[in-house]
């Protein structure tokens, strides 16, 4: 796979079809690493195996790769949902990042976003069976042992925001949790501010998550802050018929209303 | 550092009462930045005022809170006492403690002290607040009225009459509107082309009315006093300004079996055609889709046969640009088409015909000169039934609303038949009479009674030939649903009014907004009848909902008030509690990340999208901007905004930060 | 036996145009209702932001109360459309961590239910009432050298 993906990428490459690409390469201790390709040589560092299982897309809209010219990616099928988000928030434009995925073992490239949502529609979008397993569980618990639950994760965090830098969607170049005018989540990572950022991410992310789980892999406490956002994509998908990720040119859950949507919570 | 003054009413003794005033004025006086605090009797009457004044003066207070009535009283009050000791206004704010305190709570010391609170939070939001100016939005005085039926027609001669410049835009090649096809009109019976012609000329010669026939909006800009609209005008093939309006072209034209829209089809005219006699303008236009130059390249005997050279084949659609500070809706409706009724046989059978159809066998301008005489073979029928509610109350036909207008006009055509008709009789199948209206009971009732028109509650099932006559199958739900049928020779539909075809298609260039049936919405269905969402854009006539001459006309002089009020004035002042995207210097430019999630909030599509360019022209950035000539400050879109890049003046994020902090914590 | 003696402290989040009149008029009316409730004024339940909901349970509020124009009612014809979505989806994200959304009483009051919004408010208190202090916040374990971190001055 890895060799097919190589000689595609140095094609594109040498033809001037792109002038970066961001694919897996090998990094320390077996992990995997993003890399960014600029020469048909520096293709052969290039990887794809059965671990290369992350999305790039939260580097699509980093200054320092959009400067490098028109950009190529290895994309998952979470990085084309990104994608596909992304441009519904005109991030990104139609045939403007070339996006390479695995169709069948077959090597696809498309920079076309129809293209893309059509592979995507025939793609199962599911959470992972024991990610469900994990929300079911939480949400069968009391409100008080739910309380308890979190609280013991938020009391882990360290505020390095890793979560962030990792999440495709979380590309706001001046984030809200920077803003002092008013301080609306405190600096210092401690219980309660901890909690406020968390909760405030995953309200900025609800409607918009595209459940590629970057957050949770990424967080060096191992707090499963994937499964805030994941717990919304059920309500949001019933309730407004809304799923993040899916059409270049979706509405977003919160941008629009029903007049009948529900409201048996409101007296 | 703020210098804050908090000044304490009484009320007399409506806050006073309950409310120990001495005392938070006393406490308030040892806030953070609270330089100065009082209290007083009335705070809001002359004496009072001049405390505030002098107190402004005297302590150089730059923020005021008045602890008194609630500020959607007496807001505007002290923020004009502020503004006229110097201070912006917009520093002047309002903690309500009597109805939402002294009134609510009984004489306690808990009362006092939810007061001091009250008093303590909005301090804290007034250090907060940021001096705003009035927004001034300078007015261009023209209106655009859309549309040339009697709403339309009303409205314009009413603003042009207020002496201001108005420019009728209409699609047909008159104006006159559906009421130009109408026979006579109830309750009065009273002729519609006599009480309608002499106020299309009026526009027509009127100096202050500009008119576009055949025209069509293409596009809107801008905001309330600043739009820049443009104008399709289709060509008619003609040099309006040579055509003498002669008719010769209309008489020589060979193509003269084309259906008449204005007769609904029951007479025909030419291809180069005036729609009616009467119309305004008098001047013919060539209908290119059945000319035989347009579509065989030969013929071109209208050029031939005018006297003055006229005619010009080769004439295009032009587009004229024109600002306008209003637009006036009155675009009218639509009746159901033919296939609707497939049980009802419309289009199957010729004598089944609709309601304007029969206006016009009724007009003695008609196509049978005003003798009601059938489609089919020009026989005057001695049995005619009439159904009301086809198509209107049908849920099942995706029309649940009333049409409101067609029992009146039911009865009137029954009336007119038999006025007519003296030995027929006339049937309505109906399932309620709608009569509410001046004069408008007694009117059915003449037509029951005095003209002997046999009414049937109940729904007609079917409609369907036997041996030359229509037979209608219907029930009479006052005899026990018995089922009955009439041999009629011929049928006619008060099909339901319906918004236009093009109805969406026009509220979205106009960005105002239209309900489930395309009807465009009003902005407040009871206090604001003739308003849209949008700011500056009024709406009058059936474009609403199907409505009635004498109530299209008196939406139409509402609207045209609207308007007349807003060019009262060279500049509009509106409040500056406007929404506003950050701006900053480069490189970002803005915190807005350009996601423009915010943009299909806004209830009246203010946000804008900015590109900001470098020298060489490149776009760097897209971001959104508000416009606040649209803005209304309900801030929705702050609340939406992830990066908190728009925020609202007036209700600021740091101002609401402030008010919760402070409440709670002390 | 305690909760008795306890007065929770709960914050409304209101509309001007019609649950702040329509409190106003209960002021006007001269209907009762306790004094523990404090009205913030929105221009549009659609301004009203999540993230102060949050705040407010921060500071100690008992309970919140969150108030706006019926559906179709609205001044701004969509704000409380707009906002309806938010309090579905931010009423979920809350429930699922752990947080006690029986304390978020959401209503619709207009400008002529002045009798409704005194109820709205009492049976609110009554709830909060029963439910006691929101202790789970109060025993949030925040340094003390953080203690006083925010930002009005």
């Amino acid at each position: 796979m890895s060799d097919i993906l190589i000689n595609k990428v140095k094609q594109l490459l040498s033809d001037k079809a792109i002038d970066i690409f961001i694919g897996h390469g090998e990094g320390t201790g077996g992990r995997i690493r993003p890399i960014f390709v600029r020469t048909p040589e520096d293709a052969e560092q290039l990887i794809f195996n059965e671990n290369c299982k992350q999305s790039w897309a939260n580097y699509l809209l980093k200054p320092e790769v959009k400067a490098a010219g028109k950009i190529g990616m290895m994309a998952t099928k979470h990085a084309l949902r990104a994608m596909m988000q992304l441009a519904s928030e005109f991030q990104i434009k139609d045939n403007e990042v070339l996006a390479l995925y695995w169709d069948n073992n077959e090597l696809k490239s498309s920079a076309d976003f129809k293209e893309i949502e059509a592979y995507l529609a025939s793609q199962n979008h599911d959470i992972l069976p024991h990610e469900q397993e994990m929300i079911d569980k939480l949400n069968a618990m009391t409100t008080q042992e739910r309380w308890d639950f979190w609280q013991k994760e938020y009391e882990k965090c360290i505020k390095c925001y890793a979560c962030r830098s990792a999440c495709p969607m979380c590309y706001c170049h001046h984030c809200a949790a920077e803003g002092n005018q008013p301080q609306w989540i405190p600096v210092a990572s401690h219980q309660l501010g901890n909690m406020d950022w968390h909760l405030m991410r995953a309200m900025h992310l609800s409607g918009r998550c595209i459940n590629c789980g970057a957050c949770a892999k990424v967080c060096p406490m191992h707090i499963p802050l994937n499964l805030l956002t994941y717990n919304l994509i059920t309500p949001i998908q019933q309730e407004f018929g809304a799923i993040a990720g899916m059409k270049h040119d979706a509405t977003y859950a919160l941008s629009t209303f029903k007049t009948e949507d529900k409201e048996n919570f409101i007296l | 550092m703020a210098r804050v003054g908090v000044f304490v009413c009484h009320c007399g003794e409506n806050i006073s009462a309950t409310v120990d005033c001495e005392k938070v004025a006393k406490e308030s006086g040892d806030l953070n930045s609270v330089v100065f605090s009082t209290d007083y009797k009335y705070m809001c009457s002359d004496p009072g005022q001049t405390l505030i004044k002098e107190a402004i003066k005297e302590h150089k207070l730059d923020r005021v809170v008045v602890a008194a009535c609630s500020p959607r009283m007496h807001e505007p009050t002290f923020r004009k006492a502020c503004s006229e000791a110097g201070m912006n206004p917009y520093l002047c704010e309002m903690a309500n403690i009597r109805e939402h305190c002294s009134w609510v709570h009984p004489k306690s010391e808990e009362t006092t002290a939810k007061a001091g609170d009250l008093v303590r939070t909005i301090v804290e939001k007034v250090k907060k607040n940021k001096p705003l100016q009035a927004i001034k939005v300078p007015i261009t005085k023209t209106a655009i009225v859309i549309g040339g039926g009697v709403a339309g027609i009303q409205s314009a001669l009413d603003i042009a009459n207020c002496g201001h410049k108005v420019i009728m835009v209409e699609k047909q090649p008159s104006i006159g509107g559906h009421m130009s096809q109408l026979s006579e009109t109830f309750p009065t019976l009273d002729c519609s082309q006599c009480i309608l012609t002499p106020r299309m000329v009026e526009v027509a010669q009127h100096p202050n009315i500009t008119l576009y026939t055949y025209a069509e909006i293409e596009s809107v800009d801008g905001f309330i006093g600043n739009f820049k609209v443009k104008i399709r005008r289709k060509s008619k093939s003609l040099d309006e300004n040579l055509c003498t309006g002669c008719g010769l072209c209309t008489t020589k034209c060979p193509k003269k079996k084309i259906p008449n829209e204005f007769e609904r089809g029951l007479g025909n005219r030419t291809a180069i055609y005036v729609p009616f006699p009467q119309a305004v303008p008098n001047k013919p236009v060539i209908d290119r889709e059945n000319c035989n130059y347009y579509q065989k390249g030969t013929c071109k005997v209208c050029e031939k046969v005018c006297p003055v050279q006229a005619i010009r084949f080769d004439q295009e659609d032009q587009i004229i640009e024109v600002e306008a500070g209003a637009l006036v809706v009155c675009t009218g409706f639509d009746v159901l088409k033919p296939n609707f009724f497939p049980e009802y046989g419309y289009g199957k059978y010729k004598d089944v015909i609709d309601g304007l159809q029969f206006e016009r066998l009724a007009s003695a301008s008609g196509p049978t000169k005003g003798e009601i005489r059938r489609p089919s073979d020009g026989e005057i029928p001695k049995k005619i039934v009439f159904i009301a509610c086809a198509g209107s109350r049908d849920p099942a036909k995706g029309i649940e609303y009333c049409s409101k207008i067609c029992c009146m006009y039911t009865a009137k055509h029954a009336m007119l038949y038999k006025h007519k008709v003296h030995d027929g009789t006339p049937y309505v199948f109906y399932m309620d009479i709608r009569a509410g209206g001046k004069m408008y009971e007694e009117f059915v009732r003449r037509a029951i009674v005095e003209d002997d028109t046999k009414y049937i509650r109940g729904r007609v099932s079917t409609v369907f030939e036997r041996n030359g006559k229509l037979i209608v199958r219907g029930a009479d739900t006052l005899m026990g649903a018995q089922p009955v049928e009439i041999e009629a020779d011929m049928v006619v539909l008060a099909s339901a009014g319906v918004s236009n075809p093009d109805s969406e298609e026009l509220a979205q260039r106009l960005h105002v907004s239209y309900d489930a049936y395309k009807f465009f919405a009003e902005a407040h269905p009871k206090l604001k009848p003739v308003e849209t969402n949008t700011a500056g854009i009024f709406l009058a006539g059936a474009c609403q909902a199907p409505k009635d001459i004498p109530e299209s006309v008196a939406a139409a002089s509402g609207a045209a008030v609207k308007v007349a009020a807003l060019f009262s004035n060279s500049e509009l002042t509106r409040e500056p509690v406007v929404a506003e995207v950050n701006r900053q210097a480069p490189p970002v430019f803005s915190t807005c990340t350009g996601c423009f999630l915010c943009e299909k909030v806004c209830p009246y599509q203010a946000i804008e999208r900015e590109e900001i360019k470098d020298r060489n022209g490149n776009v760097i950035k897209t971001l959104a901007r508000i416009n606040k000539g649209l803005c209304q400050g309900c801030g929705t879109c702050v609340a939406l905004c992830r990066v908190k890049a728009i925020d609202l003046h007036g209700f600021s994020n740091q101002q609401m930060y402030s008010e919760v902090m402070a409440l709670l914590n002390f | 036996m305690e909760n008795q003696e306890f007065e929770p402290k709960i914050v409304a989040f209101v509309c001007n145009w019609c649950t702040y009149a329509g409190a106003d008029l209960t002021g006007t009316s001269r209907i009762k209702y306790g004094a523990n409730v404090k009205i913030i004024r929105f221009p549009c339940t659609g301004r009203i932001d999540f993230m102060l909901l949050m705040k407010a349970f921060e500071n100690g509020a008992d309970g919140i109360i969150i108030s706006g124009c019926h559906p179709n009612d609205c001044h701004y014809s969509t704000g409380n459309f707009h906002a309806r979505r938010r309090w579905v989806v931010f009423r979920n994200l809350l429930n699922f961590s752990g947080i006690d959304t029986e304390r978020i009483q959401f209503s619709w009051v207009s400008a002529a239910e002045g009798f409704k919004w005194a109820d709205v408010v009492n049976n609110t208190i009554e709830k909060v009432r029963a439910l006691g202090p929101y202790e789970n916040y109060k025993k949030i374990n925040v340094p003390t050298l953080f203690a006083k971190e925010d930002n009005n001055e």
